[in-house]
C-alpha cells in the first residue's frame, strides 16, 4: 500500500479487518444486504447489523438460511436494480458456487468480501486461498487485499470498478483470515460525504425492475444464445482489467493512496528476480525485500491483487527484465500447482524463457515467516541463468517434503 | 480483546500498532494466544511473535505445561498474574519478572475472572512503554464498543488497581520443560487422510482417547465442593453436568476435577445445597 501523503478523508481509528470491511460496505450504500455468518467473516455481518441498528445504514438485511440463499437473494435484489452486498467464507463460498454463477452473465454487479479460510478437509478456521480460487471461472471478479485499509478501500473500488457499464461483472475481495479479518489496526474510516463523492448512486443500465418497462431476466436458453452470452461475459472480463487501473487511479485522486492497480510492484526496476505474491504475505516480503537488498541481492516484488481479470499484458511489461521469476500461492491446484503460478505460466509463455518457479506455504493458516520467504529469494536467485528447465513447484515448509 | 485493546493503547500512546490472535477450538477460560507488536516505524511483518521483548501469562497454571520464556528475547520482560512474588517465579531461565493478582483484582472490580484488562494495568506498569491513560482508553475503545461503558468503566477500574499493584524482580531459573511438546509427524508419518488411530508417541497419546491428556480443569477459576452429609445422592447434578465430571457412587456422588471447568452449574441444581463454589488458590496443582 502506498502511504496516504494527502488529508485523509475521514477518521482513523484501530479496527479489525473484518470492521473495515462492513465500513466499506456501508459508505457504499448498498441497498440490499443479505448474508449468512460464519467464521470469520461474522463480524462484518454483525457490524453491519450494528450500523443499521444505530441508524447509520440505510439498508434491507435479509436473514437467510444459508449462504445458498444469501447469494440467491443478492441476485434476485441486484437484479431489480438496486446495489447489493454480501459476504462470507470457506464452506459457505463452496455452498454458494452454485449461484455465483448466476450473476456474471446477467450484468449482476455484486461486491462480495470473502474472508479467505481453508476449506474442508481437514475442518480448519485459518487462512487458505482455496475457498477462493475455485471460484475462478464463475466470472466473478477476483481481488486479494493486503490489510484492513486495502479491505475498505477495495470495497469502494469495486464498486465502481463492477458497476462500470463496460463491464458489469461482479466482484469478490478476498481477505486473509484472522491477519486481516481479526487483525486490528490503524485504519482511515472514509466518511460518507466523501465516499459518496467517490462513488455515485447506482444507475443500473440493463436490468432494473419497472412495471413501465417489462423484462424477461434469468431466462432458460438454447444453444443458439448461449455461445453468444458466453463470449460477451469474456469480453466484459477482458475489459474490466483497464477499468481496476483507471478507478485506483481516481480512488488515489480523491483519497490520496493508490494500490497500483491490478498489480502493485516493489522495488522491482533494477531487480534480477522478483517474487510475485498475494494477500499478506505481501507485507512481509517487503520487508524481506529491504533486507535483501541491503545485502546486495537485486530482488523485487510484485503484488498481484487482481486475480480475475488476471493482468497478463502488464505482467508481460513488467517481468521483460528479469532473470529468474517466482510466484506464491497459497492455495495448491492438485497436481500441477499453485493457481496464480500457473497463470503466471501462461502469461509468461510467450514473452520469456526465464525459469518461473512456483512457491506454495502456508497452506490451512500455517504461519509464513521472513525465512520462509527469504527461501523463495534464494530458490529463484539460484535459477538465474538456468532458463525453464529450473521452473518447478517448490512446497515451503513442509515437513519430510525437500524444498 | 486484550491484545487488540493494548494494540488501541499503543495507538494512542503514539506507536504504530497491529494485533492479533491465533485461535483454535477455544473457549472462555482455554489457553489462547494473542500478538501486539507495536512501535516508531510502519509495521509490516505480519506473522505470529516468535521472539517477543515481552511476554504477559494470563493464568499461571499454563507456566506448569508451556515454557513461556521459550522465544524471549535478552533482557525480556515476563508479566505473570499469581499471588507469587516477581522473585518468586521458577521458570526455564532467568529473567526480568512482574507479578500482579489480577485474578483476584478482577473478581472484586468485574465480578467476573476475566484477567486481561487488569492484566494491561500490569503490562503499563512493567513495561513503562504504555500509559495507564493508553490502556483506558484502549479499554474503552475496545470493550466498551462491544459491550458497555459500565463494563468498560469497570474494567478501567481493575487495569487501574492492577497498575498499582504490580511488583517488578526477577523470575529464578531452574524449570526445566520437554524439548519437544506436540507431535508433528511428516508428511509420509502422517497417517493417511489424517484417519488416526490411537497412537502413542513421545509427546503423549494422539488419535481416540487423546482428549483424555488435555486435563481441560485448569481453566477453572472456582471449584465446587461437595458437602457429603447433604448429598441425597439424587443425581441431579451427574445429570446435568456437561463435563462427565460428576461420578455415581453407592451413596453419595463424587465430583472428579481433571476436566471440572467449574462452570458451576452442579451447585445451581443442588436441591439440599450440598454443592457450593470455591475460589481455587494457585499453590494447588491445577492442569
Amino acid at each position: 500500500m502506498i502511504e496516504a501523503r494527502t488529508a485523509t478523508a475521514g477518521e482513523r481509528h484501530m479496527v479489525t479487518g473484518d470492521y473495515a470491511a462492513a465500513w466499506g460496505a456501508m459508505v457504499s450504500r448498498p441497498q440490499v444486504i443479505a448474508a449468512y455468518p460464519i467464521t470469520p467473516q461474522t463480524m462484518i455481518i454483525e457490524h453491519l447489523a450494528e450500523f443499521l441498528a444505530a441508524g447509520k445504514l440505510d439498508a434491507e438485511m435479509m436473514r437467510v438460511e444459508s449462504e445458498h440463499s444469501a447469494m440467491s437473494a443478492v441476485v434476485a435484489a441486484e437484479a431489480t436494480g438496486v446495489r447489493t452486498y454480501t459476504a462470507t467464507s470457506s464452506q459457505g463460498l463452496a455452498l454458494m458456487h452454485e449461484p455465483l454463477f448466476i450473476s456474471p452473465p446477467m450484468h449482476l454487479p455484486i461486491v462480495m468480501s470473502v474472508v479467505n479460510r481453508t476449506v474442508a478437509s481437514p475442518l480448519g478456521i485459518w487462512v487458505e486461498h482455496n475457498d477462493t480460487m475455485p471460484q475462478r471461472d464463475t466470472g466473478w471478479m477476483q481481488v486479494y487485499v493486503e490489510d484492513a485499509q486495502e479491505a475498505l478501500d477495495m470495497v469502494l473500488q469495486a464498486y465502481r470498478v463492477a458497476e462500470n457499464p463496460s463491464v458489469e461483472l461482479p466482484m469478490m475481495i478476498g481477505m486473509d483470515a484472522f491477519l486481516v479479518s481479526h487483525t486490528i489496526e490503524s485504519v482511515d474510516l472514509i466518511s460518507q460525504e466523501a465516499a459518496d463523492k467517490f462513488l455515485p448512486p447506482f444507475k443500473p443500465v440493463h436490468a432494473y425492475l419497472d412495471p413501465e418497462r417489462p423484462l424477461v431476466v434469468g431466462a432458460a436458453a438454447p444453444p443458439e444464445y448461449i455461445q453468444e452470452v458466453r463470449w460477451e461475459t469474456d469480453l466484459r472480463m477482458r475489459r474490466a482489467a483497464e477499468f481496476l487501473e483507471e478507478t485506483d487511479r481516481e480512488f488515489g485522486r480523491t483519497f490520496g493512496r493508490t494500490y497500483g492497480g491490478a498489480f502493485e510492484t516493489y522495488r522491482l526496476e533494477d531487480a534480477d528476480a522478483a517474487l510475485m505474491t498475494l494477500g499478506t504475505v505481501t507485507s512481509t516480503a517487503r520487508e524481506v525485500v529491504d533486507r535483501l537488498r541491503g545485502q546486495g541481492e537485486r530482488v523485487g516484488l510484485i503484488k498481484l491483487r487482481s486475480f480475475r481479470p488476471f493482468p497478463a499484458d502488464r505482467l508481460q511489461d513488467a517481468t521483460a527484465h528479469l532473470k529468474a521469476f517466482g510466484v506464491y500461492d497459497r492455495a495448491v491446484s492438485y497436481g500441477v500447482g499453485g493457481p496464480s503460478y500457473i497463470e503466471a505460466r501462461n502469461a509468461l509463455y510467450d514473452t520469456t524463457t526465464m525459469p518461473i518457479l512456483g512457491f506454495l506455504a502456508g497452506l490451512g493458516g500455517r504461519d509464513v515467516t521472513p525465512q520462509d520467504v527469504e527461501l523463495m529469494f534464494k530458490k529463484t536467485l539460484g535459477a538465474v541463468g538456468r532458463g525453464r528447465r529450473a521452473s518447478g513447484v517448490h512446497w515451503i515448509g513442509t515437513r519430510g517434503v525437500s524444498p | 480483546m486484550a491484545a487488540q485493546a493494548l494494540a488501541v493503547a499503543a495507538s494512542h500512546d503514539g506507536y504504530s500498532a497491529i494485533a492479533f490472535p491465533f485461535f483454535g477450538a477455544e473457549r472462555r477460560g482455554a489457553p489462547v494466544l494473542a500478538f501486539t507488536r507495536f512501535g516508531q516505524e510502519r509495521l509490516r511483518v505480519r506473522t505470529q511473535v516468535y521472539e517477543p521483548h515481552y511476554v504477559v501469562v494470563l493464568d499461571e497454571s499454563l507456566i506448569d505445561t508451556v515454557d513461556v520464556l521459550a522465544g524471549l528475547r535478552p533482557g525480556g520482560l515476563v508479566v505473570v498474574n499469581t499471588t507469587r512474588s516477581p522473585d518468586r517465579l521458577v521458570l526455564s531461565k532467568k529473567a526480568k519478572s512482574a507479578t500482579v493478582d489480577a485474578t483476584s483484582i478482577a473478581l472484586e472490580y468485574t465480578k467476573q475472572a476475566a484477567v486481561n484488562t487488569a492484566m494491561l494495568g500490569a503490562f503499563a506498569k512493567a513495561s513503562g512503554l504504555i500509559t495507564i491513560e493508553g490502556v483506558e482508553a484502549g479499554i474503552m475503545e475496545v470493550f466498551g464498543r462491544r459491550l458497555s461503558k459500565e463494563i468498560a468503566d469497570r474494567n478501567v477500574a481493575a487495569a487501574r488497581a492492577a497498575y498499582e499493584a504490580t511488583r517488578l524482580g526477577e523470575a529464578d531459573s531452574g524449570r526445566v520443560y520437554p524439548k519437544a511438546s506436540k507431535w508433528l509427524p511428516t508428511a509420509q508419518e502422517l497417517p493417511p487422510g489424517l484417519a488416526t488411530p490411537t497412537l502413542e508417541t513421545p509427546f503423549g497419546r494422539v488419535g481416540v482417547g487423546s482428549s483424555t491428556s488435555n486435563r481441560t480443569g485448569g481453566w477453572r477459576v472456582e471449584k465446587p465442593i461437595l458437602d457429603d452429609a447433604k448429598c441425597t445422592n439424587c443425581l441431579l447434578c451427574w445429570f446435568y453436568c456437561p463435563d462427565s465430571s460428576i461420578v455415581r457412587g453407592p451413596k453419595i456422588v463424587e465430583i472428579h476435577y481433571d476436566y471440572c471447568k467449574g462452570c458451576g452449574v452442579c451447585a445451581a441444581v443442588c436441591v439440599p445445597k450440598a454443592i457450593h463454589m470455591e475460589r481455587e488458590v494457585e499453590e494447588e496443582v491445577r492442569a
